[in-house]
C-alpha cells in the first residue's frame, strides 16, 4: 500500500535532520525511499507546471519491471496472473519476489558485465566472479575493492582483478575507465590541458589520479602488482605553459593528496627491484614480486571511500543505478559528475546518496526503492501536446532499446510455447530453466548491438529478422515446443491472436489488432504459413524491441 | 484470393508511407537547418582504396631514384609537369594530370598496424574516454540520405591479414558499415526461398502497420530508427543486383580484369553509380618486411591497372567530378631497405593521393628529403588529410558533433585543409 500513499509534505519538512549540499535541510532519513523520489519529482514538475504523464496500466508496469529487474519478458502465465491479481499490494510482493529469484542475479550480472568489462562481453572468468557478488548480495564499496586492489589468493575474488589486468596495458585506459565507472567523471580532455568546459578538471587532476595506476602492471603469470617507485611527470601542452615539467603528486578527484612515505633505497636495492620486476614480467617461474608497503591503489580505495571523499564515488552509484531504470541519470550525462552540470533534482540526489552510504551501498535495497517509485511507473506514451518536456523531469517514462541479452532472452521467452512453462511456484525448476535461457540466449545476443547513448538500429539487424535462416529456423519452427507449435492446434483465430500477442507483447490484443490480424489469417490458404507471419510481424515489433 | 491479398498490402502501405513521410520531415528538418550546406555535398561520393598493411610510397608516389634508399625502380614522368612516380604505375602516370593530387609530406606519427589503423581511418590519435566513428561513417553521416534505399558505407576486406571493419564510433550503428568479407555478397540481403516476395512484403507492410500504433505517442531517436531500418530494407534488398558484377557487359568486366581488387573497384563503382556515398575497397597485403620489390611489383601492378580503370570509367560516366578516390592505408615504408630486402613500417614521410572530386589534377604537394627519411616542406598530418578530404566534399571540417557535452570537430582540433591540392 505504502506506494500509493499521497506524501504529507507537511510532516516530512518536520522530520527533517540534514542539510543538502545546496544548504537546504532534507527531508528524514526514515522515510521510504520511493517517497522521497515521488516528493522531489512533483516538487519540480510543480515549479515548471507540468502535468506528468498517467500511471502505466499493469500489463505495462510488469514488463517493464521484469525487463528491467528481471532482464527478460514475463511468460504469458505471469503476465496474466499479476493483471489478474486484485491485491493492493501486488507490485511490492512483485518486486520482492523479482529481487529475491535467480532472474535478478543472472540480470544484475550482465548489467555490471556491460558496465565494467563493455568490449569484453565473454571474459568467463570475471562474469563468474559478477555472478558470486550478485548472489552474495555484496556491496558495491566491496566490489570497488575486489576490482582494485583484490585478493589473488581468494578464489571468489581474484578474477575480479581482470577489471584492471584488462586495461593494465595502457595507463590511460585504466586511470579512464576507473573514473568513469567508479566516479562518474571523464577526465580525458584534461591530459593535455586544463579543462574547457568545466574548472573543475585541472590537468593535475587527470595526472594525480594518473599516479595512482601508474605504478600497475601484470606479470608473465598473469598476476596483478606495483612497483615499489616511480613518478608520473607531465607538461602542459599549451603554448603560454610557464610551469614546465611538473611531478604528479597522489591526488583523487577532491583535491585531496596522499603523501608516500619517503624510503631511502641504495641504488644496488634499486637495481634489485627492478630485476625481480623485469623477472617477473618475462618469466614463468619468477616468484611473484612482493607486495610493496605503500600501495597506490589501495590508496586510490581509502580516499575514494573515506567519507570526506566519497561524494564521487556514491554519487556515481546512485546516478548510475537511477540512470538504468529511467533511462537518464539525475545528472547526465553519466560521466559528467562535475559542478558545471547540475542534476536535475539536486536535493534527491543528496538524500539518494546519504541513503546508500547509510545502508552500506545495497544496490537491491536501492533499486526497490526506485522500482517503487510512481516516477518510475508512469506510462511512456505522451499525449499532454506534441512533443515531451525535458527529459530531466521525469514526467514520461522513457523508451529503452533493449541491450542484446534482454532481447535475445525476450525472444526465447515469446517464441516458446507457452503452456510449456514450470509453473511459478516451483523456484527451482524456474531456476534450472533460467540458467539453460542465459545459454541459449548467447549466440542471438551476440547479433546485436550493445546500446549506448543515442542508440540507432542497424539496418543490419532489421535485414537479419527479414532474410535469415536462423530466424526462421528457430523463432517460427512450428515443432510443439514453439509458439507457432502451438498455435497451430488452435483452430480460432481470436484464441491464435490473443495467444501471439500475449506470449509476444505481455498483453490482451486490442480490437484494431483483432481485426486486422483476423482479416490476414482469413487471406491465407495456408494456416501454418499465415501463423508463422503473424509471429514474425509481432516479434519484429518496436514493442518487443524495446522497454517501455 | 490474389486480390483480396494485394488489397491488403496495399492499405498497409499506404498506412505506413504516411506516417513515414511525416517522420522523415521531421528528421530532417532537424538535421539539415542549413540546406546550402546540403546542397555542396549533393551527390557527392567517395571510393577509398585502403592499402592494407602500408605501400611503400618509394614504389609508388615519391620515388627516390639513385638514392641509397631508392631500391632498383626507375622513376617515370607523368602527365604533370615536373611530377615522377615509380615506373611501376606507368597507368597512372599518364592520368596524373587529368585526375590526381599526391600528398607526400604525410607524418602520422604512428608506426604500428593497429594504431597506425585507428589514426588513417579516423583522422587522429585514439583517444581512451571516445570512439571516434570513422571517414566513412562520417560520410556516410554527411553525404547519405536518413531514407536511403542504398546502403551508405559499404566496406569490403577480403584479406584476412589486417583485417578491420572499422566501425562508426559515437555516430552508433546506423552509420557503422555493411561488411563483406567472406563473399562479396552482403548477408542476409536475399529474399529465403520458403518465402514468396509478395508475402515479404506483405508481412514487411502489416509490420509497419501494427507498429505505428505503438510508435504514435512514444518520442524517441531510437525508436525512429527502428522503424527506419525496416524502412530500408526492401530498398537494400533491391541493391543486391549492385553486388553483381555479371551484370555488367563481358567488355566492361575485361576492361577491369580478373583480380579481386580490379572486380571489387567494379563493384565499388556501381555502388557510388546507385548513389552509395561511401565505398571502402581494401586490397592487402603491402606489408613487405621481407621481398619489397617483389611483393610491390606485383601489387602495384593491380592498383595501376584497377585504379586507372576506375578513374577513366568514372569519368566517361561523368561520375568522377562527384566522385572523390582515395589511396592510402595505415603508414608507408622505411626508406632504410633491411637484409631481407625488406622496408618496416614507417609513418614519418609518406604519401597518399586524391583523385576526382574537388581536387586539383596534377598537383603534387610536399617533400620529403633527399633519401626520404623525413618531410622536408609542407608537412601534415592525419588530421590535415581528412580536412582536406572533408572540404574536397563539400564538407565543413570545423562543424561540430557533441559527445555529450563534448564538442568534436569532424576533422582533428587545429588540423587544416590543404589548399593547394584543391580546385
Amino acid at each position: 500500500m505504502r506506494w500509493i500513499l499521497r506524501i504529507n509534505f507537511a510532516a516530512l519538512w518536520l522530520l527533517t535532520i540534514a542539510v543538502a549540499s545546496n544548504g537546504a535541510e532534507l527531508p528524514s532519513a526514515d522515510l521510504p525511499i520511493e517517497q522521497v523520489i515521488d516528493q522531489f519529482v512533483q516538487q519540480r514538475l510543480d515549479a515548471e507546471k507540468v502535468a506528468a504523464a498517467p500511471q502505466a496500466d499493469d500489463a505495462n508496469l510488469l514488463r517493464r519491471l521484469m525487463l528491467d529487474v528481471a532482464g527478460r519478458i514475463p511468460t504469458s502465465e505471469e503476465a496474466k496472473g499479476f493483471v489478474a491479481n486484485g491485491s493492493a499490494a501486488k507490485r511490492v510482493e512483485l518486486v520482492d519476489r523479482l529481487l529475491a529469484s535467480p532472474d535478478f542475479v543472472w540480470h544484475q550480472r550482465n548489467e555490471f558485465d556491460r558496465m565494467l568489462l563493455p568490449n569484453k562481453p565473454n571474459d568467463g572468468d570475471f562474469r563468474k566472479y559478477l555472478l558470486w557478488a550478485v548472489k552474495e548480495n555484496r556491496s558495491w564499496e566491496a566490489m570497488f575493492r575486489d576490482m582494485l586492489v583484490g585478493d589473488e589468493a581468494d578464489e571468489n575474488r581474484k578474477h575480479a582483478l581482470t577489471f584492471i589486468k584488462s586495461r593494465a596495458r595502457d595507463l590511460d585506459d585504466m586511470l579512464n575507465d576507473t573514473a568513469i565507472v567508479f566516479f562518474g567523471v571523464n577526465v580525458t580532455c584534461a591530459k593535455c590541458h586544463d579543462h574547457p568546459l568545466t574548472p573543475d578538471w585541472k590537468q593535475h587532476h587527470y595526472f594525480g589520479m594518473a599516479s595512482f595506476f601508474s605504478r600497475t602492471y601484470v606479470t608473465k603469470k598473469n598476476l596483478l602488482a606495483e612497483r615499489p617507485f616511480g613518478e608520473v611527470k607531465f607538461k602542459s601542452k599549451r603554448k603560454d605553459d610557464t610551469k614546465g615539467e611538473q611531478t604528479a603528486k597522489f591526488e583523487f578527484l577532491t583535491g585531496s593528496i596522499i603523501d608516500e612515505p619517503v624510503v631511502e633505497r641504495s641504488a644496488d636495492d634499486l637495481k634489485k627491484i627492478e630485476e625481480t620486476i623485469k623477472a617477473a614480467m618475462q618469466k614463468d617461474d619468477a616468484p611473484p614480486p612482493e607486495k610493496p608497503a605503500f600501495s597506490p591503489r589501495e590508496k586510490l580505495v581509502e580516499v575514494a571511500l573515506r567519507s570526506e571523499d566519497n561524494r564521487f564515488f556514491a554519487r556515481n552509484f546512485v546516478n548510475r543505478v537511477w540512470d538504468r531504470f529511467f533511462g537518464r541519470g539525475i545528472v547526465h550525462p553519466v560521466d559528467q559528475l562535475h559542478a558545471s552540470n547540475a542534476p536535475s533534482h539536486p536535493e534527491l540526489l543528496d538524500w539518494l546518496t546519504r541513503d546508500t552510504v547509510a545502508h552500506g551501498y545495497d544496490l537491491k535495497r536501492l533499486i526497490r526503492g526506485i522500482v517503487l517509485s510512481q516516477a518510475y511507473s508512469r506510462s511512456s506514451e505522451w499525449t499532454a501536446g506534441a512533443l515531451p518536456p525535458e527529459s530531466g523531469l521525469f514526467a514520461v517514462a522513457k523508451v529503452k532499446p533493449l541491450t542484446p541479452r534482454q532481447y535475445a532472452l525476450s525472444l526465447l521467452i515469446a517464441t516458446h510455447n507457452p503452456t510449456q512453462w514450470p509453473l511459478l511456484d516451483q523456484a527451482e525448476q524456474w531456476a534450472t530453466r533460467r540458467e539453460q535461457l542465459e545459454n541459449a540466449s548467447n549466440g542471438w545476443s551476440g547479433q546485436f548491438e550493445m546500446p549506448g547513448e543515442n542508440f540507432q538500429v542497424a539496418v543490419d539487424e532489421a535485414l537479419l529478422f527479414n532474410n535469415n535462416k536462423r530466424v526462421e529456423d528457430e523463432f517460427l519452427r512450428d515443432s510443439s515446443d514453439r509458439l507457432v507449435g502451438h498455435l497451430k492446434t488452435l483452430s480460432d483465430n481470436q484464441a491464435v491472436i490473443e495467444t501471439a500477442i500475449q506470449s509476444i507483447c505481455s498483453r490482451p490484443p486490442r480490437d484494431d489488432e483483432r481485426t486486422t490480424l483476423d482479416e490476414f489469417l482469413k487471406s491465407r490458404s495456408d494456416r501454418v504459413t499465415a501463423i508463422q507471419q503473424l509471429v514474425w510481424v509481432l516479434l519484429t515489433g518496436p514493442e518487443m524491441r524495446f522497454s517501455f | 484470393m490474389t486480390l483480396s491479398r494485394r488489397g491488403f498490402l496495399n492499405a498497409a502501405a499506404v498506412g505506413a508511407t504516411g506516417t513515414f513521410a511525416a517522420d522523415m520531415t521531421r528528421l530532417d528538418t532537424l538535421r539539415h537547418s542549413a540546406w546550402a550546406d546540403e546542397v555542396k555535398t549533393q551527390g557527392k561520393r567517395v571510393i577509398l582504396l585502403w592499402l592494407a598493411g602500408g605501400a611503400s610510397q618509394l614504389e609508388t608516389f615519391d620515388p627516390k631514384p639513385g638514392r641509397p634508399t631508392g631500391g632498383p625502380y626507375r622513376a617515370i614522368p607523368t602527365s604533370a609537369t615536373g611530377v615522377h612516380i615509380s615506373e611501376l604505375l606507368p597507368k597512372m602516370a599518364a592520368r596524373i594530370q587529368q585526375t590526381t593530387a599526391i600528398v607526400r609530406s604525410l607524418n602520422t606519427k604512428n608506426a604500428d598496424h593497429g594504431g597506425g589503423a585507428v589514426i588513417m581511418e579516423t583522422g587522429r590519435i585514439k583517444d581512451p574516454g571516445i570512439e571516434y566513428p570513422d571517414l566513412g561513417a562520417v560520410c556516410a553521416k554527411e553525404l547519405g540520405r536518413l531514407d536511403s534505399a542504398v546502403p551508405d558505407y559499404v566496406s569490403m576486406y577480403t584479406s584476412t591479414e589486417g583485417r578491420r571493419k572499422g566501425g562508426s564510433g559515437f555516430l552508433g550503428s546506423r552509420y557503422a558499415p555493411m561488411f563483406l568479407s567472406e563473399s562479396m555478397q552482403p548477408e542476409n540481403i536475399r529474399r529465403l526461398e520458403s518465402i514468396s516476395d509478395l508475402d515479404h512484403q506483405d508481412r514487411l507492410a502489416l509490420r509497419d502497420l501494427l507498429a505505428k500504433k505503438f510508435t504514435q505517442n512514444r518520442h524517441s531517436d531510437s525508436l525512429g530508427s527502428h522503424t527506419q531500418a525496416y524502412q530500408r530494407v526492401r530498398g537494400l534488398m533491391a541493391s543486391e543486383k549492385l553486388f553483381d558484377i555479371e551484370q555488367e557487359p563481358a567488355e566492361m568486366r575485361a576492361k577491369y580484369g580478373p583480380t579481386q581488387f580490379g572486380q571489387q573497384c567494379l563493384i565499388a563503382r556501381r555502388l557510388v553509380e546507385a548513389g552509395v556515398p561511401f565505398v571502402k575497397v581494401a586490397r592487402a597485403w603491402w606489408d613487405s618486411h621481407g621481398e619489397n620489390f617483389e611483393t610491390h611489383r606485383e601489387l602495384c601492378a593491380d592498383l595501376d591497372h584497377s585504379m586507372s580503370v576506375l578513374l577513366d570509367d568514372l569519368k566517361d560516366r561523368g561520375l568522377l567530378e562527384h566522385t572523390l578516390v582515395l589511396t592510402f592505408g595505415e603508414f608507408g615504408r622505411t626508406p632504410g631497405i633491411n637484409s631481407s630486402l625488406g622496408r618496416d613500417h614507417f609513418a614519418a614521410a609518406w604519401s597518399a593521393t586524391l583523385s576526382g572530386c574537388g581536387v586539383r589534377g596534377g598537383a603534387c604537394y610536399g617533400k620529403t628529403d633527399e633519401d626520404g627519411h623525413k618531410v622536408a616542406d609542407g608537412e601534415v598530418g592525419a588530421g590535415d588529410l581528412f580536412a582536406t578530404i572533408l572540404t574536397a566534399l563539400g564538407i565543413d571540417p570545423n562543424k561540430e558533433y557533441h559527445v555529450g557535452a563534448r564538442p568534436v570537430p569532424l576533422s582533428d582540433f587545429g588540423s587544416k585543409p590543404i589548399k593547394d591540392v584543391l580546385v
